[in-house]
């Protein structure tokens, strides 16, 4: 590969201080260290590094994502690669204009929005909607607030928490039915919509008094939005993600515990009840419908805008968990890890000024 | 715990954070010896002391164990001649230069008038000290929570000796002690002999070695040894990390932190009163040849090691270990006093094609971002490069996790960088040992240890600062009373 080094090489002058494409440096640069780790060394002690960097750790976060994705190809239609295509497109586009703006690096926290942010929306969402939705979500969630690494909101979840206040109607009517052939959606452009009289998501038609069976919950064949629908595969790239410990189990952990014994308390005191016999029932089929396990293990685990402290991660995975179930069951929407994890960004730098607030005043007394 | 019989109980000490860096160039546990040098280049400066006051005219005749110069700020410690020669101040700034080397018997730079009169203010504990300081001895002891020399006529709340070095690469306990374990005990048993009933805390990789066993029998009967069992993990040896797990508090008095051979050289300077001027330098990283330990002199000069054991043409050669250590510059011409091991990495020269997704079976990290966390760990072939880009905190924990002080590294590079020095100190910056982990693990490629180096300073800086004033208001407010009557 040394010819591309040489070209790089060779146009690099251009996009230095005195170039004529100088302000496109920090476009120039993540594209010659997607090619070539950058030739940076140490300057003093340590004098070594370990090899793990930004860029491997999304892309940990991308990798774990890869079985849903193909589940949304398989169930949706290929029309998902459009999705994926147009949110990168447009969220760069933003991520870009701020780098050359602040004359930083483009940072590679935008490559896992951009993946992610199609997978959290019903299917067949109008192209121009995805676009605004990840520009929003990056330009409000991400860059006002100074970039990666000082969010407060996921920015995922912030564009998409504003296409569903924005756009509630398109978004109801988005929802595609799941292809039930051995081929699945591969072979179509985009599944059919949901029936707008019957159809509905698997919550919505809870909500109704209707409970579809686990087992579909758990592969996937349920309308809901593109990523979330096969738990399976989640738990999959999930397990995978804990693994590389990008994600904290603690967060996981939490949230699935506090969501389990609520629900179960709920469902075994009487304060809701289902069509599903038992308390197990019920409690399972919550944790695989909705969007509640893709929320889990790969949203509320980022590491920027979940507490710091291990502490603190217990009591946000306790807050997102039990809200969700408060939503879920006491309010007019039927879904709620969205707002459930945006609440818990919230209070997550509170719960971490507690914990290191305690951690401080232990502190004061060492050596 | 279970090695109770001879000597009061060895303590159970709980450790936190810490992590082994696996370094290709381990050096071996055999001693080289160097080739004797016709001119030696003595530095006037090393890690600590400042050899500002030199005691010698230029031209002089020096013989082996006489005191070159001396550092007024640290107890006056000497800069000792190993060998004796002929004096050149000016042929090289900043060192003291002897041509024609020659190996004589040396002998102790020590005024026998000074000694009777010490002898009668301060007694034959006196005596001692002087003689530690004098022969050289004494620059192998520390502070252990500063670092610093301490005070020789100072008592110590209690002594901890430690025959580890666990960064890659410095020299190894286990080599200084080879066939010198009688040097050793007899050290131990001096070094008590400054104490009244202040502990000594033995810090050994594992109490039940057939090493720690000839010690334990060695040393049985003597209550005021404690064995302490340290596990091998960087950086456990470090006395200020001992100290604070031994539950030693600062307030308490000065503890002096002794390393294998700061014990051999209290032996050498007290049972045969000659002067400590031979050191054992490890030579180990990537770049070496046949990683070795050397004996050598300070002085020696660098670039005859170099000629011998460094192969890699661009390799950057560090006075000390990998993790702490200070590059060795083209000033740097012989070696000092305090060098305790030189590390040689090869610069990086060659960038990577699409390195962040190779599944990197053979490349080990800290993180489990990469296939070989799947395998036993592995040392590698580690070079100068930053190995990414820097970009900003995402709070990924990885340095509180490593931190062996116990302290948030993140939240100080973030109090930092919104220059909050007051919540920096509130944080207990000053608890970093400086082990340089945390630079190492960060996957934002933040110098966090520089940025904790800096707020230390900074937050000395402003104390010394509200002292001056406190003195100045306190006089202000005397001359005004003084004016008053």
């Amino acid at each position: 590969m040394k010819w591309l080094l040489k070209v790089i090489d060779a146009v690099r002058p251009n996009f230095e201080e005195g170039g004529k494409l100088r302000l496109l440096n920090p476009v120039f640069e993540a594209l010659e260290h997607v090619f070539f780790a950058p030739g940076t060394t140490t300057l003093e002690a340590p004098h070594v590094r370990d090899p793990i960097d930004l860029k491997r750790f999304m892309s940990m976060a991308i990798i774990s994502v890869v079985p849903t994705v193909l589940a949304a190809f398989y169930f949706f239609g290929l029309r998902f690669v459009a999705m994926i295509i147009v949110s990168y497109a447009a969220g760069l586009t933003v991520e870009a204009l701020f780098a050359i703006v602040r004359k930083e690096g483009i940072n590679e926290g935008f490559f896992v929005t951009g993946i992610l942010f199609p997978l959290i929306l019903p299917p067949s969402m109008p192209l121009w909607m995805v676009a605004l939705g990840v520009a929003f979500g990056v330009f409000i969630g991400k860059e006002l607030f100074g970039g990666t690494g000082r969010n407060v909101f996921n920015p995922a979840l912030v564009g998409r928490c504003f296409l569903s206040l924005a756009y509630p109607k398109t978004m109801a009517k988005s929802w595609v039915e799941p292809s039930d052939y051995l081929a699945g959606a591969l072979t179509d452009w985009v599944g059919p919509s949901l029936d707008a009289v019957s159809g509905a998501t698997p919550l919505a038609l809870a909500k109704q008094g209707e409970m579809g069976a686990v087992s579909h919950l758990f592969l996937g064949s349920v309308p809901g939005s593109a990523g979330e629908t096969s738990a399976v595969l989640i738990l999959l790239g999930g397990v995978f993600l804990l693994f590389t410990r990008v994600a904290s189990w603690r967060t996981v952990v939490s949230i699935l515990g506090s969501f389990i014994v609520l629900t179960g308390a709920l469902v075994a005191g009487g304060a809701v009840s289902y069509p599903m016999a038992g308390v197990f029932g019920p409690v399972m089929w919550h944790v695989f419908a909705g969007g509640l396990l893709f929320g889990v293990f790969f949203m509320a685990t980022d590491p920027v805008t979940s507490p710091t402290t291990n502490a603190g991660k217990w009591l946000y995975g306790i807050v997102i968990g039990s809200t969700t179930v408060l939503i879920r069951n006491f309010t007019g929407y039927v879904e709620g890890v969205t707002f459930a994890i945006l609440l818990g960004n919230i209070v997550a730098p509170i719960f971490d000024e507690i914990v290191i607030g305690i951690r401080i005043r232990r502190l004061r007394s060492e050596g | 715990m279970k090695f109770e019989s001879f000597s009061g109980e060895a303590k159970k000490v709980k450790f936190r954070g810490g992590y082994n860096i696996l370094l290709k160039g381990k050096p071996e546990g055999a001693v080289k010896v160097m080739p004797e040098p016709k001119v030696l280049y003595l530095p006037l400066r090393s890690e600590r002391f400042t050899f500002s006051e030199v005691l010698v005219k230029d031209g002089d005749r020096v013989n082996g164990g006489d005191a070159l110069a001396r550092d007024p700020d640290n107890h006056d410690v000497p800069l000792l001649t190993p060998r004796a020669g002929t004096v050149r101040l000016k042929a090289l700034e900043n060192h003291i230069v002897l041509e024609d080397v020659a190996h004589r018997d040396e002998h102790a730079d020590i005024a026998e008038e000074e000694m009777s009169h010490i002898a009668q203010e301060m007694g034959a504990g006196g005596i001692k000290r002087y003689k530690l300081l004098s022969l050289g001895a004494w620059q192998f002891f520390y502070d252990a929570f500063t670092g610093a020399l301490p005070d020789p006529l100072g008592t110590p709340q209690a002594i901890i000796i430690s025959t580890l070095s666990l960064e890659p690469f410095v020299t190894r306990g286990d080599v200084l002690l080879h066939k010198r374990l009688l040097n050793f005990t007899r050290g131990l048993e001096h070094l008590q002999s400054l104490l009244e009933y202040q502990p000594i805390y033995l810090a050994m990789p594992d109490v039940s070695s057939e090493f720690a066993n000839l010690v334990r029998n060695q040393i049985r009967g003597y209550a005021w040894a404690k064995m302490l069992e340290v596990p091998l993990t960087y950086p456990y040896d470090n006395f200020a990390i001992l100290a604070r797990r031994l539950e030693l508090r600062r307030d308490k008095g000065p503890i002096w932190g002794v390393r294998t051979e700061g014990v051999l050289a209290v032996d050498r300077a007290l049972t045969m009163t000659k002067p400590c001027t031979v050191r054992i330098v490890s030579v180990g990283g990537m770049g070496v040849n046949g990683p070795a330990h050397l004996k050598v002199v300070p002085g020696y000069p660098i670039e005859r090691i170099r000629e011998k054991y460094v192969f890699e043409p661009a390799a950057r050669v560090i006075n000390g270990g990998v993790l702490t250590g200070r590059a060795f510059t083209a000033e740097d011409v012989g070696i000092d006093a305090e060098c305790r091991g030189i590390t040689v990495l090869p610069e990086l020269r060659e960038r990577e094609f699409l390195g962040f997704i190779r599944p990197g079976w053979s490349r080990s990290s800290y993180s489990d971002c990469f296939l070989s966390s799947m395998r036993k760990r592995f040392a590698e072939r580690l070079t100068t490069g930053m190995r990414g880009e820097e970009r900003p905190c995402v709070a990924c924990n990885f340095c509180e996790e490593v931190c062996p002080a116990g302290i948030m590294p993140y939240l100080v590079h973030k109090y930092l960088y919104a220059d909050l020095i007051e919540e920096a100190e509130q944080a207990r910056v000053d608890l970093c040992v400086e082990c340089g982990l945390c630079s190492y693990v960060c996957p934002s490629k933040i110098d966090v240890r520089k940025q904790l180096i800096e707020a230390k300073v900074l937050i000395e800086k402003e104390k010394e600062e509200i002292r001056q004033e406190q003195l100045r208001q306190e006089e202000a407010r005397k001359q005004a009373e003084e004016k008053t009557e």
